[in-house]
């Protein structure tokens, strides 16, 4: 396990600052956060490499806070492979193995026995990467910390080095640490995520929750959240919203208006009277031709501005009264509702879709 | 503006390359026909090139862990510690030399303790080494910093973290990695070693190096005396010149 309790260290010009957080024992944690959140120091700290100034660095139930690097059971790849250009493929590899035969192995599982004798500067940056983690599992370590080692990869590469890391993962159980700037990595892969900013935890938890409840309107927009409103929020409870019909009890006694402009949306929560941000997935949003009559408790009509294909989605902007709304439906939603720029629709989201922080 | 640009550089290496030419040609043949019969010159070649090689020796032992420092660490005084690195290098070297006659010399108390242990400093193969060392120590801290900085301090972190202490990481990662680097400022202080001449004709007149037999000849015999070991010194100088050339081709290692 990773435990980390109050830390704070410097190195360069990074700093962080009363970090604490767990990663239970065999569990997969992401970090996630912008350049300069100070990701790397926190790797380096963990490994021993920078030094904390303050707090406590538990590892496997040690407190190894004080240890140097060699002590601490871990191992860590960063987004350059770091190969001694000295020694060669199968030289790195050996460098810190714990025996002949997980060196062996572990030239097996990545697909390397090629390029074993190989000079490591001949190497592709995938073939490096691969080389990069493979020397660090022939250790065996008890922590593996990763620094965004798949980030320079070409897909297929990222793909077969991901899978080949996960089957060893599930095999040993060892606790990881992965830092990446991409959410939908840490969806994937994470047990818990930490979302990381200036140097400080500004978020962390299961990354679904994160993910959907951003704990502030910047991590929202970092997160990839298109609707991130600014607006007023009130709680409505006891009294139900004027359209609401339902006798759902919980409904109504934790309802919050939020305004934004002309528009209010209607929201689930305990938040305090007063300036606030809504944060809504456009996956969350639906489009339709008229309102529809279901639980969906937010439905606004307005005409569509724009039509942008991304991927197996479609994201369209309408034009809610003045307040822009963006809605991911799929290519046959936009063929089956016919919609194009101009079109008059009405867009909706629950109110449990609506996230206030 | 290119024709300005080229003659100006041309100018420059002329000014250069002529003296130098001028020196070989005039005295290169005569120096080196002389070598068999000149025992005064053949072991003056000798005494430095020997001396030179203790002083490089030292200066790479001694100087080798604060050059690391100095590119790895930060610490209180580090600006400091690299100013005072550089004052050999700005001091005139006949100021070097009275510097150290003042420390080493049988009348001060360092010198004196030497000279009743038995060893000489001034005046004896010692001075010379201890000027040499004075003089060209300095530039090897400066390179082999640039040696240690060029190889990135990851290199050491995931040795560190694959099991290594400081000590296997530095031998196992670092060394290697900066060992062409290291020996191009070990062939720079000895480069630098062989041609002092201001520090060591203070400190130690006699015996002479080739740079104080050369000026020795040129007080005592004049011009045409002192050509032939100019120009020995000068065709020695290549060897560290094609050395460095040598060793400065496929240098840096950047992240792989």
């Amino acid at each position: 396990m990773i435990s980390l309790q109050n830390v704070s260290a410097r190195a360069g010009n990074f700093s962080l600052a009363d970090i604490s957080f767990d990663v239970p024992q065999g569990a997969y944690g992401v970090v996630i956060g912008p350049a300069g959140a100070g990701k790397t120091t926190l790797l380096e700290t963990i490994a021993g490499v920078v030094r904390a100034s303050t707090g406590k660095i538990i590892l496997g139930g040690q407190d190894l806070t004080h240890a140097p690097p060699e002590l601490r059971r871990l191992g860590i790849v960063y987004q350059h492979a770091y190969l001694f250009p000295h020694l060669s493929v199968r030289q790195n590899v050996e460098y810190g193995a714990t025996g002949t035969s997980v060196v062996d192995d572990m030239i097996e599982r990545f697909g390397i026995d090629a390029l074993a004798q190989r000079s490591v500067a001949s190497l592709s940056g995938g073939e490096r990467q691969l080389v990069a983690i493979a020397r660090t599992l022939a250790r065996r370590p008890e922590v593996l910390l990763l620094d965004e080692p798949f980030s320079a990869l070409d897909p297929r590469t990222r793909n077969v080095a991901r899978r080949i890391l996960r089957t060893i993962y599930f095999e040993r159980r060892f606790t990881v640490l992965q830092v990446t700037h991409d959410f939908s990595e840490a969806g994937l892969l994470g047990d818990v995520a930490i979302m990381l900013d200036r140097g400080r935890v500004v978020q962390r938890g299961d990354p679904a929750e994160v993910f959907r409840k951003p704990a502030s309107p910047y991590i929202a927009d970092f997160l990839g959240a298109e609707n991130v409103f600014a607006g007023t929020a009130r709680p409505i409870s006891p009294e139900p919203p004027d359209w609401y019909a339902s006798d759902d009890k919980e409904f109504i006694q934790h309802a919050v208006a939020f305004t934004t402009g002309s528009l209010t949306f209607y929201a689930l929560g305990d938040v305090v009277p007063g300036p606030a941000h809504a944060v809504i997935r456009a996956e969350e949003v639906s489009i339709s031709a008229e309102p529809s009559m279901s639980s969906v408790q937010n439905q606004f009509r307005g005409t569509i501005r724009e039509i942008v294909p991304v991927g197996a989605l479609t994201r369209i902007t309408v034009d809610a009264s003045g307040t822009p709304i963006v809605a991911a439906v799929t290519a046959r939603s936009v063929r089956e509702l016919q919609l194009f720029v101009g079109v008059q629709v009405v867009v909706g989201f629950k109110a449990t879709a609506v996230h206030l922080c | 503006m290119a024709v300005v640009v080229a003659a100006l550089s041309s100018l420059f290496l002329l000014f250069i390359l002529a003296p130098v030419v001028g020196l070989v040609v005039a005295g290169g043949g005569r120096g080196i026909s002389g070598l068999a019969q000149d025992h005064e010159l053949r072991a003056s070649l000798l005494l430095t090139a020997w001396t030179a090689t203790v002083a490089t020796i030292l200066g790479v032992v001694g100087a080798t862990p604060l050059a690391y420092l100095l590119a790895r660490r930060s610490f209180r005084g580090r600006a400091i510690v690299s100013a005072l690195m550089d004052l050999p290098l700005v001091i005139p070297h006949p100021v070097a030399g009275i510097a150290l006659l003042l420390v080493l010399g049988r009348g001060s108390p360092v010198g004196g303790a030497l000279y009743a242990a038995g060893l000489r400093v001034a005046s004896s193969p010692t001075g010379i080494v201890c000027a040499m060392l004075f003089v060209s120590a300095p530039l090897y801290v400066s390179a082999a910093r640039e040696a240690f900085a060029r190889v990135d301090a990851r290199y050491e972190s995931v040795a560190r973290t694959l099991g290594d202490d400081p000590w296997r990481a530095f031998r196992r990662v670092t060394l290697p990695l900066s060992a062409r680097g290291l020996t191009a400022a070990a062939v720079v202080m000895w480069a630098r070693a062989v041609s002092e001449f201001g520090a060591i004709v203070i400190l130690t007149y006699n015996p002479k190096v080739a740079s104080v037999l050369s000026y020795d000849r040129f007080t005592s015999f004049g011009l045409s005396e002192a050509l032939p070991v100019a120009a020995v010194l000068v065709l020695l100088a290549l060897v560290p010149l094609a050395a460095l050339r040598a060793l400065r081709s496929g240098e840096s290692h950047p992240a792989t």
